[in-house]
């Protein structure tokens, strides 16, 4: 039997593909996140597939860190924040007090998992530039992501 | 065995009913005496948003609140652990963060529109929810399912067992340092996610069951991509799975953590993985019609270590029924279809689905056409109460571990 640390060292799981995102950002993007994107994700009421999705987009196939992307575990490290589903009432002032623990410049970004629920809805968030509606794959996810950071390395 | 899933509140025209699992089958019982029988009577009639929601006071005593922000757990759900240097006295958990209110949203829509909402309520158990709606709304509404709607819900329950399994191991050996075993999950996880889509047309197996009938069969070609594709991750997980009981680091975390009692367990009213780690058999398997008997699997010990073991085993078996089934399940086409049916357009019912972590229940009470009571029973909501349960007088570092073990989601036990 192999030592653990070198189990699968041969395998090749990261792909190399182009990673659309289904819609472009809405405002330009801050230059200074060319290099590399930190994000605080924040779920706020979501059905819980967009977790698993964000679990998902950490596997190896999709090998964010290659480009420079990080999940961070602090609101203060994050350039950007991702926000999960809608928010429910009790969330709104989570939502709110994580907003103003990020650093300048910051940008964040919305996946709606329940567009058609019309009960809840989002506050008006500063420098939102990325909305994204229903059950977006890790795939398009990334492609997010990497509009928001290096376009030219979309590929690799 | 008779397990208490839930308590149906009184109106005014009838009295409280009680859920109950009976050998694995759904089943209303009228009388409000029979409560006095299940000790989990009273915390599914209150059902309180805030469990185990008792502070411990005292010198040197700390309340750690642990969400509703924070990247550990990332769902919307705090814990409040009150610890003693580094043991945890008490866990007390507030689920209302993620409470969205679906039961009340069901009301006055077409039994349809419900089952989509129903889809929403735990994404992850998206296809066990709306089997048991579809099984609650057919039995209220007098419909017979279609054959091959009933072959193909059974069969992919499992590919969403399998899924979530893996999702739920990987989390496990992240939580106990495995990075190297927890990549690899994650990697099959993708894998798993990816032939959901093949066979279902969507990640999480959304939008293909439908009351009485099945909306989406999968090609010849999609469902050959998901044999192998299953052989495949049976064949590397058992590999894995063999490679990660040889690492004691990996055991010592998982041995003797979070340890429930079987009598702990059948007061609480758990169902699946965590039942089952205690020796007992909840016989949904054999209530829920299956193809053919899966093994039952059970293990004795209690611990997290158990509920692990359980779930790789169930894994594999899961992989191998799927890849045996699906080299016939292009016969199963629709045949005398709910199209052809009559339904009645009130009456009341309830469902069950045998959910990756245990029963989900739906009652639904229809009248002309529309949705008038609707109640959900989920395996989180009782999983909630023995994580807190269980969390008692470890240290710390224990809880990742042992809250993965149980397999439960706030957006399950809150709705």
């Amino acid at each position: 039997m192999q030592w653990w640390p070198f189990y699968g060292l041969k395998r090749q799981l990261a792909e190399s593909r182009e990673f659309a995102s289904p819609v472009p950002p809405m405002r330009a993007v801050p230059r200074i996140f060319r290099h590399s994107l930190f994000i605080y994700v924040i779920d706020v009421g979501s059905s819980n597939a967009l977790n698993f999705e964000i679990s998902a987009l950490e596997s190896p196939q999709y090998s964010i860190h290659r480009y420079g992307i990080y999940l961070t575990d602090s609101p203060r490290h994050a350039d950007i924040l991702l926000v999960l589903g809608k928010p429910t009432a009790a969330m709104l002032p989570p939502l709110l007090e994580t907003v103003s623990q990020l650093p300048e410049p910051f940008c964040i970004a919305t996946i709606d998992d329940c567009p058609e629920d019309r009960e809840r809805s989002y506050p008006d968030l500063p420098n939102h530039i990325c909305a994204l509606e229903g059950i977006p794959s890790p795939a398009q996810i990334l492609g997010m992501l990497l509009d928001l950071s290096t376009p030219k390395r979309k590929t690799r | 065995m008779k397990l208490l899933i839930g308590v149906i509140p009184p109106n005014e025209e009838r009295a409280e009913r009680l859920f109950v699992l009976e050998e694995g089958k759904a089943v209303l019982l009228k009388n409000v005496d029979d409560a006095r029988v299940y000790p989990n009577y009273a915390l599914l009639r209150d059902r309180p948003a805030r469990i185990n929601d008792r502070p411990v006071s005292g010198s040197g005593v700390f309340d750690f609140r642990y969400g509703p922000v924070t990247a550990g757990i990332r769902e919307a759900g705090c814990f409040h652990l009150y610890t003693y240097g580094e043991k945890i006295l008490r866990a007390g958990i507030d689920l209302s963060w993620k409470a969205r209110g679906i039961e009340a949203a069901m009301l006055a829509r077409t039994p349809d529109a419900a089952l989509r909402l129903a889809e929403t309520v735990c994404s992850n158990f998206a296809f066990s929810h709306s089997v048991a709606f579809s099984r609650a709304a057919e039995s209220a509404l007098g419909l017979v399912p279609d054959l091959a709607a009933r072959k193909w819900r059974i069969l992919l329950l499992e590919a969403e067992r399998v899924t979530n399994h893996l999702y739920q191991l990987s989390r496990l050996s992240a939580a106990a340092a495995q990075k190297v075993l927890a990549a690899h999950l994650s990697a099959l996880f993708e894998d798993a996610l990816r032939l959901n889509a093949c066979l279902g047309g969507s990640r999480y197996l959304m939008g293909i069951n439908r009351l009485g009938a099945w909306e989406r069969y999968p090609s010849a070609a999609d469902s050959h991509t998901a044999i192998e594709g299953y052989i495949l991750i049976a064949r590397k997980f058992r590999q894995l799975y063999e490679h990660s009981l040889a690492n004691y680091n990996y055991l010592d975390r998982l041995h003797a953590a979070g340890v429930l009692t079987p009598r702990q367990v059948e007061d609480f009213g758990l169902t699946g993985p965590t039942l089952r780690a205690c020796g007992l058999d909840d016989q949904l398997n054999s209530g829920t019609e299956h193809l053919v008997n899966l093994p039952v699997i059970t293990h004795n010990e209690g611990d997290a270590l158990a509920r692990m073991e359980i779930r790789a085993e169930e894994l594999v078996n899961s992989c191998q029924y799927l890849a045996d089934h699906l080299t016939t399940a292009n016969t199963w086409r629709q045949g005398s279809g709910a199209e052809q049916q009559q339904p009645a357009t009130e009456g009341e019912g309830c469902g069950v689905a045998h959910s990756p972590s245990g029963a989900v229940g739906y009652y639904l009470n229809i009248r002309d056409g529309l949705i008038r009571e609707a109640a959900i029973f989920t395996p989180s909501y009782a999983g909630m109460h023995a994580v807190s349960t269980a969390l008692e007088d470890l240290i710390f570092t224990d809880f990742p571990f042992v809250f993965d073990s149980f397999g439960v989601h706030f957006a399950d036990a809150a709705r």
